[in-house]
């Protein structure tokens, strides 16, 4: 940081351009071609630092005022996060327990289809590549029209397709897409 | 991913394997699969079991869940703490002086101010009526958002699938077994040499016919269950692996010759309908929420 112990008008003319990384520069050095320019400058490296309680900017004037409606007291504010915490971990606990059970009811079937056909066991343990086709698949492109064929490309092996659609807050105006035509795909 | 992991095989007795496989609570449901499996342990040798792929088809929330009161109530509080310390916001940056954007952004400022701190903040101090009866107007003509509740809810309509936006759904099938009405997942049989993921996409279409787009999520199966054989212990039993999948569009049309109606449930709603042993067998593999 000893950048910031120069004074602008002792940097040679090659480090003129510099002159927004100094935490101290004078305010009629500083150009006004870019108004944008010089409002990020002004919230990023506010003029003078020392005397600010933040060290990237100011905390409102009214802070303790706002501070004390904010927070009832100190042991309040620890029992609240102690509260947070708890309830945080309680549903963790949830979690983990039900992805154990799906887990376990998984290792289950697998322990059974072992027994009971190894072939079938073999070919549900393998890994999905996702750029193998199958000649089933190699096959069925070759009739298909553009649109299908981008269809069945889409749809990669072994990740999620792009249609399961991530919750949000409100559901969306159309509502559940109602219009699917019937379209086969070929096995893998 | 898992696929490695359950590669690691069992060669000891199929009692001990079922016993050692599980870490939760001891409940009904081994000692079903248990006696089931003593009683086809001695005959393994003789008779191929019946296979069966059972397909779970689920359609994923559509909305976020509503937070608990304690949540929006913590949520809250830490807003307001944030308020009260965090760094001036670059107003002048994101709004141009005296635009009406701007004046609407210092409406919305005070309404937050005062709701998050009380009365002495967030008043005004000398703004035009017309810049904020301006403001105003361009808040209410904005579009509103979709209610959260639908239709479907309020008339309990089992077969649409907006019902319980938050929840996972299940399709199960209505179908005659022995002349009582039964409620199950869609069950299709497998053929000989047939992979378990492509009986399961077959079953499917033949059930619930393809007029929907849906993703069978892996080629293992994610649980198993042996229906109670009423038969004599000669022939060969049913074994069911289920397999998970995705409805992302379209509608289920149910095959008459299969099934007589369908529902889409969660998870509590199946326990009220599903055979008691059924229900032990497949409750695992739902999600709770």
């Amino acid at each position: 940081m000893s950048v910031s112990v120069l004074k602008s008008n002792g940097l040679p003319f090659q480090l003129r351009g510099l002159v927004a990384r100094l935490y101290s520069t004078r305010k009629s050095e500083v150009s006004s071609s870019d108004p944008q320019k010089d409002t990020i400058r002004r919230y990023l490296y506010p003029p003078n630092i020392r005397n600010k309680a933040s060290p990237t900017g100011t905390w409102r004037p009214d802070v303790a005022r706002a501070l004390q409606r904010a927070i009832p007291s100190v042991q309040a504010h620890e029992t609240i996060e102690r509260a947070w915490l708890l309830h945080q971990r309680h549903l963790r606990k949830k979690r983990d327990a039900e992805l154990q059970r799906k887990f376990n009811c998984m290792r289950q079937a697998m322990q059974e289809l072992e027994e009971i056909d190894s072939r079938l066991f073999r070919e549900a343990n393998k890994q999905e590549d996702p750029r193998a086709r199958s000649l089933a698949e190699v096959e069925a492109m070759k009739k298909m029209s553009e649109p299908e064929k981008r269809a069945v490309e889409s749809r990669v092996r072994g990740l999620f397709p792009r249609e399961l659609r991530v919750p949000t807050d409100t559901p969306p105006k159309n509502g559940w897409p109602n219009e699917w035509r019937a379209f086969q795909r070929p096995l893998a | 991913m898992f696929s490695r992991i359950v590669l690691s095989s069992c060669k000891s007795a199929p009692k001990a394997c079922l016993l050692r496989g599980l870490a939760t609570e001891a409940s009904a449901a081994p000692a079903a699969l248990e006696v089931a499996q003593v009683d086809a342990a001695p005959l393994k040798k003789t008779a191929w079991p019946n296979l069966h792929t059972g397909i779970i088809l689920n359609r994923s929330p559509i909305i976020t869940r509503t937070p608990t009161a304690f949540e929006k109530a913590y949520h809250a509080y830490q807003a307001r703490i944030h308020r009260a310390l965090h760094n001036p916001f670059p107003y002048d940056f994101y709004f141009k002086q005296g635009s009406p954007l701007e004046s609407r952004f210092n409406i919305e400022e005070r309404r937050r101010e005062r709701k998050a701190f009380g009365a002495p903040f967030g008043m005004q101090t000398g703004e035009t009526s017309e810049a904020e009866k301006l403001a105003e107007a361009t808040m209410r003509d904005e579009e509103e958002a979709m209610p959260r509740v639908h239709e479907a809810d309020i008339n309990s309509d089992f077969k649409n699938l907006h019902r319980r936006g938050q929840r996972n759904l299940y399709l199960i099938l209505q179908k005659q077994e022995n002349g009582m009405a039964v409620w199950k997942f869609p069950q299709g049989s497998v053929d000989r040499g047939e992979l378990l993921h492509h009986a399961a996409t077959r079953g499917l279409e033949v059930e619930c016919g393809n007029n929907m787009d849906t993703w069978i999520v892996s080629r293992n199966p994610i649980g198993v269950f042996h229906p109670p054989s009423p038969a004599s212990t000669g022939d060969a039993e049913d074994v069911v692996f289920f397999y998970k999948a995705h409805i992302m569009a379209g509608h289920v049309r149910p095959n008459r010759a299969h099934a007589q109606d369908f529902a889409w449930l969660t998870k509590g709603e199946i326990k009220t309908r599903v055979d008691e042993d059924y229900w032990l067998g497949i409750k695992d593999m739902l999600s709770d929420f």
